[in-house]
């Protein structure tokens, strides 16, 4: 019997459930800085988890989930840090039928900051209203702002972010006229609100040009004056209907 | 079957509130429509710590944890409490979780049978013994309709398990699906506990050859 079938044998007792409580344990420390043996112990979970088509579901208490996002709530109001553990963004590579706008190498790598919007690829007869979705990834938007740029109002709406304790959601801009780094357009307050009229004082067609960008920042917003925390980049969907959701 | 095997442990289960529900299988309406790909989906979601998803995804797969973590410890408070436990690791894992390693099913309800046989295995004497476990492992049939599970897979699985000997059949449903130690096979089949050992190394390994592709 080689090591190997020796290790797999371990792997295949420790998922059956039968190794003895002492051996179960140090199993399970291994597993964290063994991958041989972790990617042992995940093909027997997989070879064996047809077994549970023989296990009878049984539909929790009503009050289950509750008390577990009670559990949930204490435990991150414990240690608030953990929200920011979701992985942000690497580069996003905007697709086609965006305009992309490159962020100047110095603001990229000062900052893990990567904030995409373009907002500046609208038919011309269309209304001068665009939309940009700011996403934790490619999946799942986390706001989505609008801006009419008759108006040179905005409107944010957090779609699946959610305040953080003592940390402040801050949105930026940034375009050509306005030099290398972001400008902040303002911090949201604690209902995930901004005031509309942050934009006034930009021309439209420089608007239209902008990249936006949303970052984490300490409560009240960045220090520096720079995106310091972790960044949300966003991607831009049309305000035309039938495509929402859509990603480009 | 599943039916009376339901109410049998209904029965047999005094500690069993009358609020639980066994879920029929094949009930439309009733059974989570969730596929493998869906639940994939949501735990990418609470990797972005989306408490909707997260709900989402209890709602989805908890029944088919609970009956497991049941099936193990044999007593709802417990079972409950392990629930909990799970969901919480779920959510903090998470990001964990690799789609090219792992099932999203069998990551979950790994998560969840590690915990209760680790439970188990801290106060074996607060679970008892069921006199119908052997009967409940013998009498199941299998249904038309997998669940979360991938048919196919429990079917392959299943026509492996068939090759083993009977006893050893027993040994790995038992371990497996009601946390049997392995000195509870051995009391049981009346070996020594080395003797079952010996042939859970080799009922492994015959699965894993059957299973080969």
């Amino acid at each position: 019997m080689t090591d190997q079938d020796d290790l797999d044998t371990l792997a295949a007792e420790f998922v059956l459930g039968t190794l003895p409580p002492e051996e179960r344990a140090s199993v399970n420390a291994r597993r964290e800085k063994d991958q041989a043996l972790d990617a042992l112990i995940l093909a027997w979970e997989e070879r064996l988890v047809p077994l549970l088509h023989e296990v009878t579901p049984i539909e929790p208490g009503p009050d289950l989930l509750a008390r577990i996002e009670k559990r949930l709530d204490e435990l991150e109001a414990a240690a608030p840090d953990s929200v920011m553990n979701a992985p942000t963004a690497t580069v996003t590579v905007l697709q086609q039928r965006v305009r992309r706008w490159q962020w100047s190498t110095a603001v990229a790598s000062a900052a893990a900051l990567v904030l995409v919007a373009v907002l500046a690829f609208q038919p011309a007869e269309q209304p001068q209203s665009f939309v940009a979705v700011f996403q934790h990834d490619d999946q799942q938007p986390a706001f989505m702002l609008t801006v009419d740029l008759d108006n040179r109002q905005l409107n944010i709406r957090p779609v699946t972010a959610e305040p953080v304790r003592d940390k402040s959601y801050q949105l930026w801009i940034k375009a050509d006229e306005l030099g290398p780094d972001p400008r902040s357009v303002g911090v949201l307050t604690d209902n995930m609100t901004i005031d509309q009229s942050a934009l006034s004082q930009y021309d439209p067609q420089l608007l239209k040009e902008a990249t936006f960008g949303i970052s984490v920042e300490p409560p009240g917003g960045s220090p520096t004056g720079k995106p310091t925390g972790p960044a949300i980049h966003g991607y831009l969907y049309p305000t035309d209907g039938g495509n929402s959701g859509q990603q480009f | 079957m599943r039916q009376r095997l339901s109410r049998r442990s209904m029965d047999s289960e005094s500690r069993q509130s009358s609020e639980e529900h066994h879920t029929p299988p094949g009930d439309p309406g009733v059974v989570p429509a969730a596929t493998s790909s869906d639940i994939g989906k949501l735990i990418q979601r609470v990797v972005r710590r989306d408490r909707s998803a997260f709900a989402q995804l209890y709602e989805a797969t908890a029944p088919k944890l609970l009956g497991t973590v049941m099936r193990i410890l044999r007593d709802r408070a417990w079972a409950d409490d392990v629930i909990q436990d799970a969901y919480i690791k779920v959510w903090q894992k998470a990001d964990q979780f690799d789609a090219a390693k792992a099932s999203p099913i069998a990551w979950m309800a790994s998560i969840a049978r590690n915990s209760a046989i680790d439970e188990l295995r801290k106060q074996p004497a607060r679970r008892s013994m069921g006199d119908d476990e052997i009967e409940e492992i013998a009498s199941f049939q299998p249904t038309a309709q997998a669940e979360l599970e991938d048919q196919q897979a429990v079917n392959s699985l299943n026509s492996c398990i068939d090759e083993l000997e009977k006893d050893r059949q027993d040994m790995v449903r038992l371990a497996y699906l009601n946390g049997w130690s392995r000195d509870e096979l051995a009391a049981h089949f009346d070996q020594p506990v080395n003797t079952v050992k010996t042939w859970l190394h080799r009922a492994l390994k015959q699965l894993k050859r059957c299973l080969a592709p």
